[in-house]
């Protein structure tokens, strides 16, 4: 029993941390954008204060607006998805698009991936059936997967995440390819370990084995 | 007076290219790269007096390309560019011989004013 309860423990502290971690390289990823429309306004200030502005410089003037408004889009898909992985957490249950949480996470992540010049590329099967699960804890269990491999792989790998039906089910299949760093430490243990206790509140089922990745099956919603 | 030689190393490549042409408008000379491998070439071909160094940039760690510029050369002045308040980076970089740090949004004017005083520092190393 007590050992239950240290379990639930983890888990607890592991999903905060993993919105932790979301939210600082969200906010790391917007700091970049406001520090480019930050130098792109200071160089048009700095073309018509520094006398450059005589020249026939619209053309120039017109690629560093373009460069602003580009870097605003880019913010704004960001903040969206950041209200949704936020509002993933607004109740326990709830029916949702495996594909939709998985394109988000990815988003999220993929500054961590362009840390490691990792390439995360997901592959989702159009028109899956939504399922009725914790959108929050799946994600959860994702980042864990995708965290670890970022951590094993060496540069210039890459992680596939595929999304397909199958048997009343919704299949998540989480690939590493590539070199794995030498000396990189076992995690084995620890995700086997926390991927069971989250599967279970997902209600679905596991399946990893190391150097190969993970399958995350969950059951479409009962009729 | 010579122009001061600034290396800026900046994964975002807007980032960089604009803060370098706002540099090259006040009379620094200026060559970017966006990853340690290739700041580190330059560095061979070009040694620049000052270089502007993302603490986080893809391909070497910040504070390990930060020792490997000091270890090629101990008289150029690295001053660090860091996204956040990432204490321990910075205080890690400033043990490993970094000059100065200066925090995302950069601050022009706070910024060539730390790379004169690094230039000078420099000067004085190498007298």
């Amino acid at each position: 029993m007590e050992s239950e309860n240290e379990h639930e423990v983890d888990v607890t502290f592991l999903h905060l941390r993993f919105i932790g971690r979301i939210l600082a390289g969200f906010t790391h990823e917007i700091k970049n954008h406001l520090a480019i429309v930050k130098e792109s306004a200071g160089l048009i200030g700095d073309m018509i204060q520094l006398g450059k502005s005589t020249q026939n410089d619209s053309g120039q003037y017109l690629e560093i607006v373009r460069s602003i408004e580009e870097q605003i889009e880019k913010s704004t898909a960001h903040f969206t998805y950041l209200n949704r992985f936020s509002h993933r957490m607004d109740t326990p249950l709830s029916t949702f698009s495996v594909n939709d949480s998985i394109e988000e996470l990815a988003a999220l992540m993929q500054r961590f991936a362009n840390q490691k010049r990792i390439t995360i590329e997901i592959d989702l099967q159009e028109d899956l059936a939504p399922v009725h699960s914790n959108p929050s804890m799946l994600q959860f269990l994702v980042f864990t997967f995708l965290e670890e491999m970022l951590a094993e792989l060496d540069k210039n790998s890459r992680i596939r995440i595929n999304t397909e039906g199958a048997n009343n089910a919704v299949s998540i299949r989480i690939t590493p390819e590539g070199n794995v760093i030498e000396g990189a430490p076992d995690a084995g243990p620890m995700l086997n370990e926390i991927g069971n206790a989250v599967i279970k509140q997902l209600g679905g089922t596991l399946s990893r084995e190391t150097g190969k990745g993970a399958v995350i099956l969950l059951p479409l919603r009962a009729a | 007076m010579s122009q001061t030689k600034v290396l800026l190393v900046d994964d975002e490549v807007e980032f960089a290219s604009a803060l370098a042409e706002r540099l090259q408008l006040r009379n620094y000379e200026v060559v970017t790269t966006h990853n340690a491998l290739e700041a580190l070439g330059s560095i061979h071909s070009n040694p620049p007096d000052v270089v502007v160094l993302d603490l986080r940039i893809p391909g070497m760690d910040g504070i390990e390309t930060l020792k490997t510029i000091k270890k090629f050369d101990e008289t150029i002045e690295v001053i660090m560019l860091t996204g956040h308040g990432d204490i321990q980076s910075v205080e890690a970089g400033m043990k490993s011989g970094a000059f100065e740090y200066i925090m995302k949004p950069v601050d022009i004017g706070e910024l060539t004013a730390k790379i004169d005083k690094a230039q000078k520092n420099r000067t004085k190393k190498e007298q």
